[in-house]
């Protein structure tokens, strides 16, 4: 970053130059020069700003005690309260494909936290506009793709930290209720996906976000457009018990999340539905084009 | 010397609406300028363009040189805003939310710690740096969004009401605080105010905006003395009665320019010179008026905009007289 500054500083120095010899009434100081040279050529990905966003966006996250204690207690609820007693309605060990429910549906709630959680950061990027904070923000000599990257990496490492409390739950009640890991290879494949989950979902957020002007509302329409996509995703239930109604079981595979919970759970538990390619191939691909036309909606929003 | 801002022609027009029209102005490098004016002049509109906030609908501006439209980047790099509404993170302490604003502008490691803890000192911060703005009175939450503007030691900040909602002790440590910053970062400073006390004590020349133009520009002290009146507010006794007479008599005096009853309150304007006070001391003996209290004051900036436009600024902002005849009567009384 420092070498960066100074790099920078010496190109715009020569340029100044030329524009003083042009314009002689010109006198230019050079009180701030470091300053400026940062923005003269902005590099595509700006380290202080990025890191900046994300420390604020942990920081308010620990602050908000309601906001720490619900992230920390609604693993419990969903693993515990609905994953348990859901268990006891199919019992014995193979629900589906030789997974007890248990194990089947812990994917599932990982998913669906990732598909709440990061629709909700990439709308609410748009909401820092509201308490003027964008304001604030969007008259430093930043890019916004760094604000945006900066906020939903914030919300990332949330997510993340929720997920991994989510599998440390499951694994516990696992023993009785049959669920585990298959390996740590597969562990560290699963949370390749629950990254690249999260942010298509972010990306889906940021262009819902710019697409649809105020707020009046709108957490509802969000809200509208999440749950079908919840459970239309194998979360809940596989996608091959629908296959009989027939739109229901089409709408399953042009839903980013199904890929992004088959790949999750066959990661996990080494069932995969899909294929572990396929799976990868449309979530990553989804999460660039997301990411792609969320922050192009993003840059080309107004800022009042 | 350069100018820190020069504008030319400067006109923004939202659709037939023309906020601000044709404004010319020139501030000088370590200038603390004001522009005075009531709500809706057309002053934030002004600041909004220098700051590249809003692109100008025709003329130029110049921030240290560079062009407010095809500069802007270099223009954002050389000014502090503090904007009118909030803009900080509350959920953040005063020390994090500069942090913050420093890493955005991409302030290095040692001279943005060095800055913060500057800044810190300069709004006289030390000790709150550490409390989320949550927890602080709103005075000092706008102590730290100025410590902000200062920041990246920027060559000009801009202000927009920097007081507005502030309690009088607030409002005046605040400008003990901006002058104070003045004469250390030597930076130059442009603040919207509607507060005439704000513009007077503050600034060392002001723009009086009206409706979108700039209706006159000097240091306060000459467009007061433009006025060319003093102000003498007399009460007497048995005003119900002899109020009405009074002010029939004393229309005759010629060096008494306007006569106005408000309540108890008498209000003279009288054309200035040596004992005024004394000489309608002795034309009520004369006419047999009982002076209860008599006090003359000099003309402020508010009776500057009255004298130019005809109307008082609260009176353009809309409010009611008499609103503006009780804030009239109360700065009268603390002198």
């Amino acid at each position: 970053m420092e070498d960066q500054h100074d790099v920078d500083q010496s190109g715009v120095k020569e340029k100044k130059q030329d524009q003083q010899a042009a314009d002689k009434s010109s006198g230019i100081k050079t009180r701030s020069d470091v300053m400026r040279a940062g923005k003269k050529r902005r590099p595509l990905l700006e380290g202080q700003p990025i890191y900046s966003m994300w420390l604020r966006e942990l920081i308010r996250f620990f602050r908000m005690k309601t906001r720490t204690a619900s992230a920390l207690v609604s693993p419990f609820t969903w693993m515990i309260l609905f994953g348990l007693p859901l268990s006891k309605l199919f019992p014995g060990g193979n629900f589906f494909e030789g997974l007890p429910f248990f194990a089947f549906v812990v994917p599932g709630i990982l998913g669906m936290g990732l598909l709440f959680s990061g629709t909700n950061s990439g709308v609410t990027v748009l909401w820092d506009k509201e308490f003027g904070f964008l304001k604030e923000v969007m008259v430093a000599p930043v890019r916004r793709t760094s604000l945006m990257i900066g906020r939903s990496l914030g919300a990332m490492t949330i997510a993340m930290f929720q997920g991994l409390i989510s599998i440390a739950i499951a694994l516990f009640f696992g023993i009785w209720f049959g669920f585990h890991i298959v390996s740590v290879s597969g562990l560290l494949l699963a949370l390749g996906f629950m990254v690249a989950t999260f942010w298509t979902f972010v990306g889906f957020g940021l262009t819902l976000g710019a697409l649809i002007e105020g707020t009046e509302g709108f957490m509802a329409l969000v809200s509208m457009i999440e749950m079908p996509l919840f459970f239309l995703s194998g979360s809940m239930f596989p996608i091959n018990v629908v296959k009989g109604i027939p739109v229901l079981y089409q709408i399953q595979f042009v839903n980013p999340l199904t890929y992004g919970i088959d790949g999750i759970r066959g990661s996990l538990t080494g069932v995969y539905l899909i294929s572990p390619f396929l799976d990868f191939a449309v979530i990553s691909g989804c999460a660039l084009f997301f990411l792609f036309l969320g922050t192009y909606a993003f840059t080309k929003m107004e800022v009042g | 010397m350069e100018a820190a801002i020069e504008t030319d022609g400067l006109t923004k027009k939202f659709g037939d609406f023309t906020a601000v029209d044709d404004v010319r102005f020139t501030v000088k490098e370590g200038e603390i300028f004001g522009f005075l004016g009531p709500n809706g002049a057309g002053k934030s509109t002004t600041i909004k363009m220098l700051t590249t906030l809003l692109y100008p609908t025709s003329g130029s501006a110049k921030i240290c040189g560079y062009d407010v439209v095809k500069e802007r980047d270099q223009v954002r790099s050389s000014i502090g805003i503090v904007f009118q509404d909030r803009s900080s993170d509350w959920w953040l302490t005063g020390r994090e939310n500069l942090d913050f604003h420093a890493r955005m502008y991409k302030l290095g490691g040692q001279e943005r710690k060095k800055r913060i803890e500057e800044v810190i000192a300069l709004l006289d911060l030390k000790g709150k740096e550490n409390v989320k703005l949550y927890d602080l009175p709103e005075g000092v939450r706008r102590r730290f969004e100025v410590a902000r503007g200062f920041i990246t030691s920027p060559e000009v900040v801009f202000l927009d009401e920097p007081t507005i909602g502030f309690d009088i002790k607030a409002r005046m440590d605040l400008w003990e605080e901006i002058k104070n910053a003045r004469e250390i970062e030597g930076v130059t400073v442009s603040l919207t105010t509607h507060y005439i006390e704000e513009a007077d004590y503050l600034c060392d020349r002001v723009a009086i905006i009206d409706q979108g133009k700039i209706i006159a520009i000097d240091t306060p002290a000459k467009l007061k003395e433009a006025v060319g009146t003093n102000l003498i507010s007399v009460v007497i006794a048995n005003q119900k009665e002899k109020g009405p007479e009074f002010v029939s008599k004393v229309k005759q005096l010629e060096w008494v320019k306007g006569v106005e009853e408000y309540g108890k309150e008498i209000l003279l304007d009288v054309e200035r010179g040596e004992g005024r006070v004394a000489e309608l001391v002795s034309f009520s003996e004369k006419n047999g008026f009982v002076i209860v209290s008599v006090d003359e004051r000099e003309p402020n900036l508010e009776d500057v905009f009255v004298q130019l436009t005809g109307r008082t600024i609260r009176e353009a902002e809309g409010a009611s007289k008499d609103m503006q005849m009780r804030r009239n009567m109360r700065r009268a009384g603390a002198r």
